[in-house]
């Protein structure tokens, strides 16, 4: 697959991040009913499907580098952004492998993993990586073997343990989450870190999905969409750095939410590891500015109408309370009421 | 709020084999006959002005919880399956309490926690880490920050604390109303 | 994944080692230790689908191998393997799937076993730095063969009748930070745990793996509500058994009633649990059945399938 990698764009102050039109094209948009309410909208994390986010095992685009620089930034200012539990050592050997193993598969013309036994080469070029090391042994790598390979893939990851038919985050690098904090999750069971989402609780949601994951079978990976807003593309919207973040979005108005209000989309993955038998979480967001995403017309209209009859309380939890109108309102002139099909795919081919 | 557990009433789990009760209050919980020989108390008793309380029975008394919690690796270091540990006394307590009892082997089934005594939270500030003891309103500053913290209704076991975080970040100085916690 | 079947090794007369690779020699999935394996024997008018242990170490991607006990009353699976199976067949296995892996973050396991109850801590002594000390029950003819399963170091020990295993004794010098790993015939795997529960040893720490054992019974009547299909499950196969003869596919992972995927809702009649799954009132409740283990105490039941 092709990645077409951009030089690194920024995703704090200056914000020069932008989306090409083929970027705008494949982005995962999350609404497939002009009505969101949470469900278990898990299905099979299978190669294909309405959006070419979904053709890899782990999606990487043009972002490949900012996102790693990124990363990068926020790690070198705040290392707990990687914890991992020291029981969960062999599972992190088994996060570095599938990592590993897809991104050569799905795009070799980037990255190559060559093994002789133990004695592994992988190259990652977009990222000028040449690493000679033995698989099992951490000291021959530069970090833990679960921060060395997710520093080189987009999005956030967590590990999760199974025992007692329960699952607990015992690790993660989390980096460009959605207001969360590891450090104050890490070690958190299914139910516990699930906490303050509200009314899915009450919906049984999270317990039909905990049972469905506890028997998460190996090679039968599985996949759904999350969303929320952000003001301006910013990656790092950790609750750490709240204080950093939030006068930003006190500073969206209506002549400026079309270039800074964006929509971020989390394409989650759920993968069995094969030794240590935890659950790989992948959080891999994809972020995009209101205006570009209104140059498809069908995601400008459904968009216009999920906004619009959005339950107040998940309105709130996601927090869009001050400039939920400015969206409505830039959105509505391309809503001619027209009847739009089920689904997420973009129905257009060109800008 | 699902991070956090119900705590149920303080009661003996005969399915045991032995008994461990710890906790910062400084009388046990009522209702114990201390003639069964498998139970064993810790308490707090304030006021000791440093003199150690003379050893008794089932029942030891400390001088206080930073006395208490060391002690409680070493005893269960020594423990055969069977115990069952409970723990009674301020949230905060009785989290590190259960971290110590996890980190010795306990696990589901061995552990009950209950909280008594005034109802105050630990609390954690995300942007500093610093931990602040006994806040009574879910609204405080941050002692070492000087951040206005919210209290969010979201707990963790490992910290034995609330997550705090600023209430002010996005139009500062629009800080709501406090208010006590009653749970 | 359809594997080739390379060696065949008699233990003893109703023990056999099977090894399998793939046909063309690549690497097979990696599994860690505790995994068991779905393969589908062939037999003359039906096949069957047995769930088997992986002894092979987990590091081993050249080959699994498994142990099949040739079961007199079984229904029938591990017979044709003893007796028909040979060197260069081609099986269908499917993906290794792990219910039974050593509790990650206990520092110690005790593991019981008897007879063909060994198989899964077969792959745990392949864990390396794992802590543990194994007392296997099996009869005095299999001693030999089991021995030489085991490895030469390690805190094992063979017992040849019940007398010399003092359960009681064992269970109660275990320290605070030990967990228990069972897997054995059903009535074994009562006996360790009611003698657990009187220690006052909570479940959680306790670990079982089932086997399903013999699960044929009473022949039963099975009406398929939403797939209008009648079926008669006879009295040695399963109900699930009798759904996939019948070209259905209900979802199902462990075949032992224990991990809960074959769940399906009962209409009418009563079930007989044989599962570890369902709660005891659930059981009570009478509106749900494991299909991989369960079946009738009523001579028709009605399924939402």
């Amino acid at each position: 697959m092709d990645l077409n990698i951009k030089p690194a764009e920024t995703y704090r102050g200056d914000y020069t991040f932008r989306n090409s039109g083929d970027a705008i094209l494949r982005f995962p948009f999350p609404f497939p009913d002009d009505n969101y309410m949470y469900s278990v909208n898990i299905e099979p994390h299978v190669r294909g499907g309405e959006t070419v986010a979904f053709q890899a095992t782990f999606d990487l685009d043009e972002h490949y580098v900012g996102d790693m620089a990124d990363r990068a930034i926020t790690l070198a200012d705040d290392p707990l952004r990687c914890q991992v539990l020291p029981h969960m050592a062999e599972a992190e050997w088994d996060t570095l492998e599938l990592l590993m193993e897809s991104l050569a598969h799905d795009y070799p013309q980037h990255f190559s993993l060559t093994k002789t036994g133990d004695e592994w080469h992988w190259v990652n070029r977009p990222l000028n990586i040449d690493q000679h090391f033995t698989f099992g042994k951490a000291e021959t790598l530069p970090y833990g073997p679960f921060e060395y390979i997710t520093r080189q893939v987009q999005g956030d990851f967590s590990l999760q343990d199974q025992r007692e038919n329960m699952l607990y985050m015992d690790g993660g690098m989390v980096t460009s989450q959605a207001d969360w904090s590891l450090n104050f999750d890490v070690g958190m069971s299914f139910t516990e870190w699930h906490g303050p989402v509200p009314l899915a609780h009450e919906m049984g949601v999270f317990d039909r999905a905990l049972q469905y994951l506890l028997r998460l079978q190996l090679g039968k990976p599985v996949r759904r969409l999350n969303w929320t807003l952000t003001a301006n593309p910013r990656l790092d919207t950790s609750p750490e750095n709240y204080p950093a973040w939030g006068p930003e979005k006190a500073s969206i108005t209506a002549e400026n939410v079309g270039e800074r209000l964006c929509l971020r989309v989390e394409l989650q993955t759920l993968t069995r590891l094969p030794r240590s038998n935890a659950i790989l979480f992948g959080i891999r967001g994809y972020l995009i500015r209101l205006e570009e995403l209104a140059r498809v017309r069908k995601w400008a209209v459904r968009m216009h109408r999920v906004i619009r009859n959005l339950n107040p309380q998940i309105a709130e939890y996601k927090g869009m309370t001050r400039y939920r109108q400015f969206i409505i309102d830039y959105l509505a002139p391309f809503d001619d009421g027209r009847v739009l099909n089920q689904g997420i795919a973009a129905e257009q081919s060109s800008l | 709020m699902k991070s956090r557990p119900v705590y149920a009433p303080f009661k003996l789990d005969l399915s045991g084999r032995a008994h461990l009760i710890v906790t910062n209050q400084a009388e046990p919980p009522e209702g114990i006959e201390d003639s069964l020989g498998e139970i064993e108390i810790w308490t707090v008793r304030p006021g000791s002005l440093g003199v150690p309380a003379p050893a008794a029975a089932h029942i030891r008394a400390f001088r206080a919880t930073a006395e208490l919690l060391p002690q409680l690796s070493h005893r269960l270091m020594r423990e055969t399956t069977g115990l069952r540990f409970y723990t009674i006394g301020s949230e905060a307590f009785i989290w590190d309490a259960y971290n110590i009892a996890v980190q010795a082997g306990l696990g589901t089934g061995e552990i009950s926690l209950h909280r008594a005594g005034p109802l105050v939270r630990r609390v954690y500030c995300t942007h500093c880490r610093t931990l602040t003891e006994d806040v009574a309103q879910n609204i405080l500053p941050c002692p070492a920050c000087g951040a206005t913290l919210f209290v969010r209704d979201h707990f963790s076991r490992r910290l034995a604390a609330f997550m705090g975080v600023k209430v002010d970040a996005e139009v500062p100085g629009e800080i709501p109303a406090p208010e006590v916690f009653v749970s | 994944m359809m594997l080739l079947l390379t060696n065949i090794e008699t233990l003893t007369p109703a023990l056999k080692k099977f090894t399998f690779t793939a046909p063309d020699a690549a690497p097979l999935p990696h599994a860690g230790a505790g995994v068991h394996v779905v393969v589908e024997i062939p037999g003359p008018s039906r096949k069957w689908k047995n769930a088997y242990s992986l002894v092979s170490s987990p590091e081993s991607t050249a080959s699994y191998q498994i142990i099949v006990r040739r079961v007199e009353k079984s229904r029938g699976g591990s017979a044709w393997l003893h007796d028909h199976a040979k060197q260069g067949d081609l099986l269908e296995v499917g993906m290794p799937q792990n219910l039974f892996a050593p509790p990650r973050r206990a520092p110690r396991h005790l593991l019981l076993s008897a007879g063909i109850g060994l198989t899964p801590f077969l792959s745990y002594m392949h864990v390396p730095g794992l802590a543990f000390e194994l007392h296997h029950c099996c009869k005095v003819e299999d001693a030999g063969a089991f021995r030489a399963l085991l490895p030469q170091a390690g805190n094992i020990t063979l017992h040849t009748s019940r007398a010399t295993l003092d359960l009681h004794a064992l269970l109660s010098r275990q320290k605070l930070d030990t967990h228990i790993s069972i897997c054995g015939p059903e009535a074994f795997m009562d006996f360790v745990l009611a003698t657990a529960a009187q220690l006052g040893w909570p479940a959680a720490k306790i670990h079982k793996e089932s086997f399903g054992g013999a699960t044929g019974g009473k022949p039963f009547v099975a009406h398929l509500r939403r797939s209008n299909l009648t079926l008669n499950v006879g009295e040695e196969e399963s109900l699930l058994d009798a759904m996939e003869a019948a070209g259905l596919n209900p979802p199902c992972l462990c075949r032992g009633g224990a991990c809960g995927e074959c769940k399906v809702a009962l209409l009418e009649g009563v079930a007989d649990h044989h599962d570890h799954f369902l709660s005891p009132a659930e059981r009570a409740a009478n509106n749900a059945i494991m299909i991989c283990v369960s079946r009738a105490q009523t001579p028709e039941l009605v399924l939402d399938f």
